[in-house]
């Protein structure tokens, strides 16, 4: 049986059945406490969605929230996946783990060169990250273990992540941003 | 947002906002526009981001809209703007994520009457010998360091294998190939996601459209282009797929930094550059003409695959199945030329986010056949509506360094598009118009429904008006192949 490293953020589904078919049941060893641990870096605490897709006329846009720029990075990693893939299961012989380094100039280009890492992948093998475990971040860095699979086929094409008006920015809960797929 | 109010209407198609308007702006803005579409741009951010990069460092003359101006990411789609060499700037974000998007116009010996029998067949063979969808790999394998190749040689690699004749090259934009491309500013990834898309339509607004010439508008021109009434003609709309995506994702993230490095302030940061006579600003050049040759390539070989598609739907049914080249031509692109501006011949950087190149008669980059007419200028329309075969004019020259619109514009966002309109009824509903409809994803296909597009006709209309480009022909669709 396949482990997810320890310390793993989140999931990509606040679904607990979800959850347990992805990984607990079928696939991994991890135990409920650290689903429930990890559940608010979806929902931040049942309050707000961790993720949304939002109109914009060419594109498509995702908001994302996080306490911190952590779970913010996390949160925007999941919500990318659900706008490449309706595919929710992952069988466990399919379940694979990436590294990936990134470093920016500042939050907002570690923010789009980590979602680029991800984009780059999912067309290069349709690779979709469900989760991560996130080593080291600061505000120019990131080291991170991606857990998620080669899914069949893609629901959108994603071209790229833009700059387009990217700000985060501070809130009563903490980050929230807006970023724009090129599609 | 940009106040109607700041916006004068100077003639009957054209309008500027001064550079006053806003105190960073270094020349005016201009927007090629009637009443109905300036109302539909100022419904977006488009006008504001037009008035943004009026404040590049090195901009000449003026930026300008063309009508089909919509929003996109710090340039508007549908923007023309040029800068002065030596040290004035180029942006990944002035060309766009998809490098050298463009369309190619085949021509036929073959009428509609005689097509229609075997339309079905047609449809169904350009479908399966044109690899389209979401991240799909085409059949051509390149050889190790043949990428290169592809890249720093465009459509003329695809000549050496056998996917190009000569007469495709020369009625190709700058022969297919963009001198001082450069492999080695492309990175790995890039590289790696490029490498087995030669030849491949992707998704998203990207087809192939099979035509029927329904209407000429200038005898001369359209015979010179080979186009006459009743007449089957092919469009394939693509550009440099992910190895495009990627050279820009690239070069926008090295140049959040580079700004800073040359001092340059900017309203947006998708608007990151540097200057072309920097290190930063050759790079990106030389691999951004690398991701247009690959466009040029990757149109090529799909221009093969819809030969062999007629050969084998058509050959012995029709009297003449021979698919001839008509032009290629980009819309995403930034290219050095020259262009006068104040009496002046300057040396400039164009950049055509969603403009297409219209140079008018006589310039020396217009293939031979053509000359004396102008350029053949190719905008598509949205699906299922008319598209255009325009000519480029002296002046298009004189006011838009030799540029005009690229298609009808998005005015309804993908998934606004998705909620009215369901792609199984519109697929019903173009079929019910004689269209045959060839799609891999049935929302994909509602996503580009032409109700969530501007009316072409109304934008081909303004670029007439005005004397930038003017009506050759007008083409109807018959079938249409998608990811």
């Amino acid at each position: 049986m396949r482990r997810i490293p320890r310390g793993i953020e989140a999931v990509a589904h606040n679904d607990r059945a979800i959850w347990e078919k992805c990984f607990k049941r079928k696939a991994l060893d991890l135990n409920s406490s650290l689903f429930e641990a990890t559940s608010f870096c979806v929902t931040m605490g049942g309050m707000l969605k961790g993720f949304e897709e939002v109109e914009h006329t060419a594109d498509i846009a995702l908001r994302v929230r996080g306490r911190d720029l952590r779970e913010l990075l996390v949160n925007a990693a999941l919500g990318l996946g659900t706008l490449l893939t309706d595919h929710v299961d992952m069988p466990a012989e399919a379940v694979q783990t990436r590294p990936v380094e990134v470093d920016a100039f500042d939050p907002e280009s570690l923010l789009v060169g980590w979602l680029s890492e991800l984009i780059y992948w999912a067309e290069k093998d349709r690779f979709v990250c469900r989760a991560v475990e996130m080593q080291e971040i600061s505000s120019t860095h990131l080291k991170a273990i991606c857990i998620g699979s080669c899914v069949p086929e893609l629901r959108h094409h994603i071209k790229a992540v833009t700059y387009h008006n990217l700000q985060i920015v501070q809130t009563d809960q903490g980050l929230e941003t807006t970023v724009v797929f090129d599609v | 947002m940009v106040d109607s109010r700041a916006i004068k209407r100077i003639d009957k198609y054209l309008y500027e906002i001064d550079a006053s308007f806003r105190d960073d702006m270094r020349v005016p803005a201009r927007l090629y526009t009637d009443p109905e579409l300036l109302e539909h741009a100022l419904g977006d951010a488009s006008v504001d981001q037009l008035v943004n990069t009026a404040t590049l460092p090195g901009v000449v003359k003026y930026v300008l809209a063309m009508p089909d101006i919509h929003q996109g990411y710090g340039f508007p789609i549908g923007g023309v703007v040029a800068t002065q060499l030596p040290d004035g700037i180029i942006s990944p974000g002035g060309v766009g994520y998809d490098i050298n998007c463009g369309v190619r116009l085949l021509g036929t010996h073959i009428s509609e009457e005689e097509v229609r029998p075997y339309l079905d067949e047609l449809a169904t063979a350009i479908y399966n010998h044109c690899p389209s969808g979401v991240g799909k790999g085409g059949e051509i394998k390149l050889k190790t360091g043949e990428l290169d190749r592809v890249l720093e040689e465009g459509s003329r690699w695809a000549k050496s294998r056998g996917f190009a004749t000569d007469e495709d090259l020369e009625r190709t934009e700058v022969g297919g190939c963009l001198e001082g491309a450069d492999a080695g500013a492309v990175s790995a990834k890039a590289k790696e996601r490029g490498h087995d898309q030669v030849g491949t339509l992707g998704a998203g607004n990207h087809f192939i459209e099979v035509d029927v010439v329904r209407d000429i508008y200038d005898e001369e021109a359209a015979q010179r282009f080979g186009l006459f009434a009743g007449q089957i003609a092919v469009q394939i709309h693509c550009g440099s797929r992910g190895l495009g995506h990627q050279v820009c994702t690239d070069y926008v993230q090295r140049f959040q930094q580079a700004v800073q490095k040359y001092g340059i302030r900017l309203p947006d940061r998708e608007l990151v550059c540097a200057p072309l006579n920097s290190p930063d600003g050759q790079a990106y050049l030389a691999a951004m003409k690398a991701a247009a040759n690959y466009a040029f390539a990757n149109r090529q070989v799909l221009a093969h695959h819809v030969r062999r598609a007629f050969e084998e739907a058509l050959s012995g049914k029709v009297r003449n199945p021979y698919v001839f080249q008509v032009y290629d031509v980009g819309h995403n692109m930034a290219k050095i030329e020259q262009h006068e501006v104040d009496g002046e011949r300057i040396t400039v950087c164009v950049h055509r986010k969603g403009a297409t190149r219209a140079f008018g008669p006589y310039h020396p980059d217009i293939p031979s056949a053509y000359r004396d007419v102008g350029q053949p200028v190719l905008v598509p329309g949205s699906m299922g509506t008319a598209s255009w075969v325009l000519r480029g004019t002296e002046e298009a020259m004189r006011q838009t360094f030799g540029s005009t619109c690229h298609g009808a514009g998005r005015a309804m966002s993908r998934t606004q598009a998705k909620k009215k309109v369901w792609g199984g009824e519109l697929r019903e509903q173009l079929e019910g118009q004689g269209i045959r409809v060839r799609a891999g994803s049935m929302s994909g296909l509602a996503e580009e429904a032409p109700s969530a597009y501007k009316d072409v006709d109304r934008v081909v209309e303004v670029m007439h008006g005005s004397g930038i480009a003017t009506k050759v022909a007008r083409l109807v669709p018959i079938a249409i192949i998608k990811g």
